[in-house]
């Protein structure tokens, strides 16, 4: 069986503001799930609380993942058990190349999922990590690059250093091919691209799809479903999924638009104390 | 007569005194056992030490001048509401500590000196000076230099062998000795000491490399360097601090380095100081810059529990530049307190400083960097950038803490000069956006700050002092040489042989620092 992420109930703040009010979802290897609602429904909380931001306070329910309840996890163990999030803005690291880094990745997630106390490496402190030699390491990631159609400068470059916006979004999904997820959230890749970058994000998400590849696309557009046919839709509106159903469903939304899921009880809710 | 040279019985027998009547006829030769002087810091401490080591009268003289100078100026505390390292060191009772330790020359170097002259900043050296404690151990020419004329000795040897040079550069122009009351104390005690000459025209390749090395608890030791470079001639010159002493009972090392660079003159000063957590440490760096001299200086600071460090270029020669690179991080309880000052004091001269700093644990640093362009300083460029890193972070909250001060002052009126200085935190989301690729939050740490340095470490003209560097710091912030932190260190090392590297550092262009143009005036 295929590894499951199960999110049960989840509620969580950002600075005592509640963000999510119980949300409930299931994403199993092989599916493909669009995620998608106006703009602060919470959906990037959402990933950003699986990955275990600590940002954000879990004031109650669940993230299961291959039978673990990882809410206490560090966001690298997260990791290391194969989730994946590409980020909506990718944070730019100078001085540190994407070839050293990815190869560091690419190391940390092989050690898989250890429990580790606090301050612990994945190896521990005495025993040399397990290496993957630069030539081989290399090879593979030229595999991926060619696949993603990624230019060879790229590696040579500092982490989203003076990338452009198209440039990230593709370095992160370059990661997430060479990372291979089980489970992998992608946060926006859609969003500032104009329609020739859209399109290259889109083959190669369409390219990493298989059987071994769960994804959560998260979106407010319609736009890049047409390129990526999702398994399921779900809408979130403040800070729950309101609706789940079918392709069709996204364009549903893309006529209709949000306000028609906006839940009734919400009112009463936020109106007991004025 | 020269061999009666006080009681050699007494080295190493702690809280004995030496005999008042130990004294010396001849000139010692730094070989030669001398006697530890145990009394604390003292104006007869002074003159037992320039009598143990045969010492002109112009010496003496000037000793207890300058001892009377460090009992006359009043202890630096600093600024009100600074980080406090200047009281901290005011409150440090280092009179108490041995003035004169000296070490025997003869005979093997204890092991750790050895080792660490194998692992050294530099294969092929031109010449190298060890001292240890308060004499000069060890001293290496290469017999085409020593042809050339170039003289590389200790500085107790040159006082008696070459007078009228020390006497002519020795603390009185470069860092004369009422600078501070440090300097005046130095100047009162020096020991051992590193006297290079260049003569015109001569161009050393390979470095000269030279070590300081304490491993004597409770001791004051006081090193000196004078360097001159005589017209046209240049020189690589790297100096390490290190120590090897166990312990709670700290040692001071207070040393002073003179750099005389004439006409045309190129000198490039390397300096690695990984001193112990219980060397107390204060250094005076100068250069004197004579028409079109110029110097690059590399300062790395990473040991020492408390740094009292001032790093000045005194550009007096038209057309003399000066490069000030400095890296440094501190960890646990250190303390630094660093100030470079570049001195435009001639027509079209060039300063650039660029300094980056690193702070964990509890760590605290005080930075300034202070420019200044007297009337005559026409056509000047300066420029001055500092960036200090608080690892302080969500997930780890530190307390360290550091300021940056730079200072501008400037008498010329056609002048380009601007300056800036940061002191922030790492970036909580980047640690997070590191570790969700998998790479623990220590680790992810370090890469950071690897990539913060790397910039500033690509200016290091010595690839080997890159590497220690990088190493170093990694070894420190991981607590650990065989983990990954090797693997980082060495992965960039292969990737830099398969030419894949090369451009990724030079993405980190430094940001825009508030530029003060006064062309106008």
């Amino acid at each position: 069986m295929g590894s499951e992420l199960i999110i049960k109930n989840l509620h969580a703040n950002i600075e005592g503001k509640p963000i999510l009010r119980g949300v409930d979802l299931v994403v199993r290897q092989g599916e493909v799930h669009a995620l998608m609602g106006p703009n602060g429904s919470g959906k990037s909380t959402l990933a950003n609380v699986i990955m275990g931001n600590p940002k954000y306070e879990v004031t109650d329910g669940e993230i299961w993942f291959k039978g673990e309840n990882i809410l206490e996890f560090s966001p690298d163990r997260r990791a290391r058990m194969r989730l994946f999030l590409a980020f909506q803005y990718p944070m730019s690291i100078p001085g540190v190349s994407v070839a050293n880094f990815l190869r560091r990745s690419l190391e940390a997630v092989r050690e898989g999922n250890k429990p580790l106390e606090e301050g612990e490496n994945p190896t521990g402190k005495t025993t040399k990590r397990k290496s993957i030699p630069p030539g081989e390491f290399r090879k593979m990631l030229q595999e991926k690059m060619r696949l993603l159609k990624v230019d060879n400068s790229f590696i040579n470059r500092a982490i989203n250093d003076g990338f452009s916006g198209g440039e990230k979004k593709r370095a992160e999904i370059l990661q997430m091919a060479l990372l291979q997820p089980e489970i992998a959230m992608m946060d926006e890749t859609d969003s500032g691209l104009d329609i020739d970058a859209l399109k290259i994000v889109a083959d190669s998400v369409s390219a990493l799809r298989g059987p071994d590849l769960g994804i959560l696309l998260i979106t407010h557009y319609q736009r890049i479903l047409n390129y990526i046919t999702p398994d399921y839709v779900h809408v979130m509106y403040d800070g729950r999924i309101v609706k789940s159903g079918g392709k069709e469903l996204a364009l549903e939304l893309e006529e209709k638009g949000y306000e028609w899921l906006k839940p009734v009880e919400e009112e009463n809710e936020v109106g007991v104390n004025g | 007569m020269a061999n009666d040279l006080g009681s050699p019985s007494r080295r190493g027998t702690a809280g004995h005194t030496v005999p008042q009547t130990a004294s010396i006829k001849g000139p010692p030769s730094h070989s030669s056992p001398l006697s530890p002087l145990r009394e604390g810091l003292s104006r007869s401490a002074v003159e037992e030490l320039s009598r143990q080591k045969g010492e002109p009268d112009w010496m003496l003289q000037k000793r207890l001048q300058a001892w009377d100078a460090y009992e006359r100026i009043p202890t630096p505390l600093g600024r009100r509401g600074d980080l406090g390292t200047l009281r901290a060191f005011a409150n440090f009772k280092f009179q108490q500590l041995s003035p004169y330790v000296p070490s025997n020359g003869n005979g093997a170097l204890p092991a750790v000196i050895e080792q660490s002259l194998q692992d050294a900043l530099v294969d092929a050296r031109a010449g190298l000076v060890v001292q240890r404690n308060a004499s000069v151990v060890r001293v290496e020419l290469d017999e085409q230099l020593k042809k050339a004329g170039v003289i590389l000795t200790d500085l107790d040897s040159a006082v008696r062998e070459y007078p009228e040079l020390v006497q002519k550069y020795f603390m009185t122009k470069c860092v004369p000795v009422e600078s501070n009351k440090y300097t005046a104390l130095h100047a009162a005690f020096w020991s051992g000491g590193i006297f290079l000459y260049i003569p015109k025209g001569v161009e050393i390749e390979d470095p000269i490399l030279t070590q300081i090395w304490i491993d004597s608890p409770a001791s004051a030791i006081f090193t000196h360097t004078l360097i001159i470079a005589d017209d046209e001639s240049s020189v690589h010159y790297v100096e390490e601090y290190n120590s090897s002493f166990e312990g709670e009972q700290p040692s001071l090392l207070d040393g002073v380095v003179e750099v005389y660079v004439k006409s045309a003159a190129h000198v490039e000063f390397s300096n690695l100081q990984d001193l112990g957590q219980n060397v107390w440490h204060i250094t005076n760096k100068n250069a004197v810059h004579e028409k079109d001299g110029s110097t690059t200086w590399v300062m790395a600071d990473i040991g020492s529990k408390v740094t009292l460090a001032n790093i000045g270029a005194g550009l007096t020669g038209n057309g003399s530049a000066a490069e000030l690179v400095g890296v440094f991080f501190t960890d646990r309880d250190q303390r630094y307190s660093i100030n470079t000052l570049s001195l435009h004091d001639a027509v079209s001269t060039n300063a650039e400083t660029q300094v980056k700093g690193v702070l964990t644990d509890d760590s605290r640093v005080e930075f300034g960097g202070m420019i200044r362009i007297q009337p005559k300083a026409q056509q000047t460029a300066s420029f001055l950038s500092a960036h200090i890193l608080l690892l302080s972070s969500i997930w780890a909250d530190r307390k360290c803490r550091a300021e940056a001060i730079p200072g501008l002052e400037i008498g010329a009126n056609d002048v380009r000069a601007s300056h800036g200085a940061t002191v922030s935190k790492i970036d909580d989301e980047q640690l997070f956006y590191l570790m969700v690729r998998g790479i623990p939050q220590d680790e992810a740490e370090r890469i950071i700050v690897q990539g913060f340095f790397e910039p500033v470490l690509q200016r290091i003209p010595l690839e080997n002092l890159r590497t220690r560097l990088r190493r170093s710091i990694v070894r420190r912030m991981s607590g650990a040489y065989e983990t990954e932190a090797d693997t980082w260190v060495d992965a960039q090392e292969r990737w830099e042989v398969e030419g894949v590297d090369e451009y990724a550092v030079s993405l980190d262009k430094p940001k825009e620092a508030e530029e003060i143009l006064l062309t106008e005036y």
